[in-house]
């Protein structure tokens, strides 16, 4: 799990002059699945095309599978090991299902006949379907068959159960889940749906206006954040936001809720000596902490 | 499978207009079917060069159309307006943009050159008079080059234009350029065409290898500003 598969090193990507990514550092290590979590704006797709070669960084440096991406050639060399499935997962009008995987089939040497055939049953995809004549979910499904078949070591995914029903999103995280588990696969993913990222992920990153505001593993992050509850008799104290360790504060009348990431003991102990009336203490789930960092005080 | 992908893409294009093409050839048959007379004493040589010049500017038109359904093609639902959605797809293959601009420029090239060719051929055939194999070269010669020289053109403008009514707006200035020919002596001696248009032809039309070699020129240098726009151009 040591091994980085994908890294970026300040990263920075600016339209018309509005910064689009602000210094992104991201680390992505082998074998992980990894949730990209952002508001719409955030810098997701952004960041996504920049990987895949589709868009050039102003500053800053990614490096994939232990190598530096600046050149084309170096992309070309990194897109031979990747798979990128683009949010409205378009493909071409003009071909059938068949015609599209022998055309990508042509560009990967690599290429596993065996998952090719074991897709095409299991999605139940026929080889003679028009492709604009596919449902979203089905082309999500001809996307992901490409993705896996290629033999891709880092599927990066844009929104990958975007539209598609519940049955078919859970469909769709479990081939995820056993690709990772199963074969090692590294996959990197950004969504909106907090549930799934919390159902497949063991490690997501967190951007909010170009930078990454959380980055770990899921578990960790857990372990390490608490949400503390203040009660307090009169209007709370201004020094409450001097406490230790304290990464987001709101509050609401005489209630002031805490979102402590180090030192929860310490910053109790603060608290207490403020006078607060009541204190509890609770484990923060992914949505909390989503909402804390991309809203704030 | 590149060329594979993209002759899929232009296919119907392409068939589009060779029924575009062999329409302007069955003129004289269909014409008359349709209630037109060509007035008493119209020389054939004047039918021969409504033909010839029909069938060049449907070549024209060939070649602009395969070039405008380009890298770019003109999709309204892409990723930015005007790129086509499926362009994601293609760009995230291991393949450089180099490449694909040359394996799909170098189709639309190839289909229009075969088109000029099979029309050059039948045009000279149909010509009154017949005509000698140093006609038919010099005919196929200048038609080819001054349609790659369009083609290339729009392959830059392709690159270039991402809305498609900037792209049909750029293939009107040029045809309408190419039709001042007709009507300024100026226009027309910067013409490759020049004096393809008379009845006189070739007789009174010397080669001119000037605007043939401008064309020459024009072709690469569009197709080298096409290379540096694709590599820089961001998805």
């Amino acid at each position: 799990m040591n091994e980085i598969v994908l890294s970026t090193s300040n990263l920075a990507k600016s339209f018309d002059g509005k910064p689009a990514l602000r210094r992104l550092n991201l680390e992505v290590p082998r074998g992980s699945i990894c949730g990209f979590l952002g508001r719409n704006g955030a810098g997701k797709t952004t960041t996504l095309k920049l990987l895949s070669g589709m868009m050039r960084p102003d500053s800053g440096e990614i490096r994939m599978f232990g190598d530096a991406v600046k050149s084309e050639a170096q992309s070309i060399a990194a897109r031979r090991r990747i798979a990128f499935v683009s949010e409205d997962k378009d493909l071409y009008s003009f071909m059938t299902v068949d015609q599209t995987i022998r055309f990508t089939r042509a560009f990967f040497p690599a290429w596993r006949l065996d998952l090719e055939e074991k897709y095409l049953d299991l999605f139940e995809l026929p080889r003679k379907k028009a492709v604009p004549k596919l449902s979203k979910g089905m082309r999500t499904q001809l996307m992901l068959l490409l993705a896996m078949a290629r033999g891709a070591d880092l599927p990066m995914m844009d929104e990958p159960t975007s539209g598609l029903d519940p049955a078919m999103t859970e469909d769709i995280l479990r081939i995820l889940g056993d690709l990772a588990a199963t074969d090692g696969t590294t996959i990197f993913f950004s969504s909106h749906q907090l549930a799934e990222v919390e159902q497949i992920c063991d490690r997501v990153c967190l951007i909010d206006r170009g930078q990454v505001v959380i980055d770990g593993v899921l578990d960790d992050l857990k372990a390490e954040y608490r949400r503390i509850l203040l009660v307090f008799d009169g209007e709370p104290p201004r020094e409450l936001a001097d406490l230790p360790g304290i990464d987001h504060l709101r509050r609401h009348g005489r209630t002031v809720s805490l979102l402590v990431h180090t030192d929860v003991e310490a910053a109790l102990d603060r608290a207490q000596e403020l006078g607060a009336s009541s204190v509890e203490v609770r484990p923060v789930t992914l949505k909390e902490l989503f909402l804390d960092h991309v809203r704030g005080e | 499978m590149l060329w594979y992908k993209s002759w899929l893409e232009t296919r119907w294009i392409f068939v589009l207009f060779v029924a575009n093409i062999l329409m302007v050839w069955l003129t004289p048959l269909w014409m008359p079917a349709l209630g037109f007379r060509l007035p008493p004493g119209v020389p054939a040589s004047r039918i021969w060069l409504g033909i010839h010049m029909g069938s060049l500017f449907t070549s024209f038109f060939v070649a602009n159309a395969l070039a405008g359904s380009g890298v770019n093609s003109q999709n309204a639902y892409g990723p930015k307006p005007g790129i086509d959605a499926s362009m994601l797809f293609t760009l995230s293959l291991p393949v450089s943009r180099r490449r694909l601009l040359f394996v799909r420029a170098g189709l639309g090239a190839l289909l229009t050159s075969a088109l000029v060719f099979v029309m050059a051929a039948y045009t000279l055939f149909q010509r009154p008079g017949g005509a000698s194999a140093f006609l038919a070269i010099e005919y196929f010669v200048r038609a080819i080059l001054c349609t790659v020289a369009i083609y290339a053109v729009a392959v830059l403008f392709s690159c270039l234009l991402e809305t498609w009514w900037l792209f049909m707006a750029q293939s009107f200035f040029w045809t309408i350029l190419l039709m001042l020919q007709f009507k300024f002596s100026v226009v027309a001696w910067l013409s490759p065409l020049r004096g393809m248009s008379l009845i006189s032809y070739p007789l009174t039309a010397p080669m001119p290898w000037a605007p043939l070699l401008a064309s020459v020129s024009l072709a690469g240098v569009c197709l080298f500003a096409s290379v540096l726009v694709l590599e820089r151009k961001e998805y």
